[in-house]
């Protein structure tokens, strides 16, 4: 993406009103590694959003709030009673990526292979987003990955936060990210949030990414779970619901049938990755 | 908030400089230019680490970098680290490993070091492997840069145990 200006904000309400009147011309800047990869017909001006305070992770009240340029390296290093974002941020990319990529630039414009979306979908995580005049909106997950989300900021509007529950006793959360090597992007990312109540599933919310043209919700598979017991083959069966609602696509040389595979191994291991943290902690 | 659009600032190896740019340039780009030529350009897009260098005391790509985007911030290239006559720690452990071949990631590999001795205080493989994981080296198969690592950081917490407090110092 080519730039023709470079300016950089000093309040959340300036950065706004410089994208709402840019329009098209214009592109809000967090770590900016997305970028230099983005085509465009013409040059556009760069709104740099990462001096407005917004990097900060938070206890506040059931959640945890992650600003919106808050460095995926920072999300990975952040130890809390009940915070489980740290695992899927470790296995993003490389280590200079994450030292400046941020949880904003990953989910305002959804690429088909980012893994946090599948995190935030699970999770049931909340959006905060600044739309003018000091005011705030709050979209959950659902809502915010029904469809691109690129589209609820052409107005100026900007992603400030995005909430995160706190896991509570009895909840496990748990995130597989199937790729090549360390630094590859995903060929399928799963993640599973359970909530046991004496070794039966009690809630599920379960997620994929990455092998499917946009990260969605597995509600098949969460319906095969609930009420069942928490062990591996209940964890197996559910799993091999997974392609009900969505098609695994065929890709890098794997068939559609080796993605469904692969997809649902690492559904499988995620659920038990959950329920081992969800034991963990009613122990 | 419009501030000049052809110029940038930042504190280069300790000094505070002021160089002329234009919006689209990378920081790789005006690196090289203005002659900090070890910092390198190797794929351009953010794989394999030739051009680490640390900002505000973490390790980054100079390649992903919009030149504006180091604003007022502190930049450490590899001139920073040793010379050819005075090596760092790690650079004659990596000459007497022969861990450098063709030498082209090195700069980078010692950069990713630098970032993990000043941040890190405990050195387990798995948080090594973490801050090296964004430097590729296409020559050694890594063992030897490996080895040439573990003998700095190895030293560093045997010293540390012995309760001198020199490794560590924080970053920046």
């Amino acid at each position: 993406m080519k730039l023709c200006e470079f300016i950089r904000p000093t309040s959340l309400s300036e950065a706004r009103e410089a994208l709402r009147e840019l329009g098209p011309k214009g592109m809000p800047l967090a770590g900016g590694t997305a970028l230099h990869f983005m085509q465009t017909k013409t040059p556009v001006t760069a709104v740099d959003i990462t001096r407005l305070g917004l990097s900060y992770i938070r206890q506040e009240g059931d959640f945890f709030t992650i600003g919106a340029t808050t460095p995926l390296s920072d999300i990975q290093r952040h130890r809390a009673h009940g915070w489980a974002m740290h695992e899927i941020a470790r296995n993003i990319s490389t280590h200079q990526i994450r030292n400046v990529s941020t949880i904003g630039g990953n989910i305002c414009r959804v690429f088909p292979w980012a893994d946090l979306p599948v995190v935030l979908l699970a999770m049931n995580a909340h959006m905060v987003i600044y739309t003018g005049d000091g005011k705030e909106e709050e979209v959950a997950a659902d809502d915010y990955f029904a469809a691109q989300p690129a589209k609820r900021f052409n107005g100026g509007n900007i992603l400030t936060a995005v909430k995160v529950p706190v896991l509570k006793a009895h909840q496990g959360f748990g995130s597989v990210k199937a790729a090549r090597n360390a630094a590859a992007f995903s060929l399928v990312t799963v993640c599973a949030l359970l909530e046991l109540d004496d070794g039966r599933i009690k809630t599920a919310r379960v997620s994929a990414g990455s092998a499917i043209p946009f990260p969605h919700r597995l509600p098949s598979v969460e319906t095969a779970l609930i009420g069942r017991e928490a062990v591996s083959a209940v964890f197996r069966e559910a799993a091999a619901k997974s392609g009900t609602e969505v098609k695994w696509c065929a890709r890098e040389g794997m068939s559609e049938d080796y993605t469904r595979q692969l997809a649902e191994v690492s559904l499988a291991d995620a659920l038990e990755k959950a329920a081992a943290y969800a034991n963990g902690r009613t122990k | 908030m419009k501030a000049d659009q052809n110029t940038v600032s930042f504190t280069l190896n300790g000094e505070l400089k002021t160089f002329a740019t234009e919006p689209d340039e990378k920081l790789l780009t005006l690196l090289r230019r203005e002659g900090y030529r070890g910092t390198k350009y190797g794929c351009g897009q953010g794989t394999c680490g030739a051009c680490t260098m640390i900002l505000d005391g973490r390790a980054v790509y100079a390649c992903l970098l919009y030149a504006k985007q180091a604003e007022g911030r502190s930049v450490r290239t590899i001139e920073s680290a040793g010379t050819f006559e005075e090596p760092v720690e790690f650079q004659k452990e990596l000459i007497a490993a022969g861990a450098v071949q063709c030498g082209y990631c090195i700069p980078g590999m010692v950069m990713s070091a630098t970032a993990l001795m000043e941040t890190e205080t405990v050195f387990e493989d798995e948080i090594v492997r973490e801050y090296m994981d964004g430097n590729l080296c296409r020559c050694t198969g890594y063992e030897k840069i490996w080895i040439a690592l573990r003998k700095v950081l190895d030293r560093r917490e045997a010293s540390d145990k012995a309760g001198n407090n020199s490794s560590a110092k924080g970053a920046k």
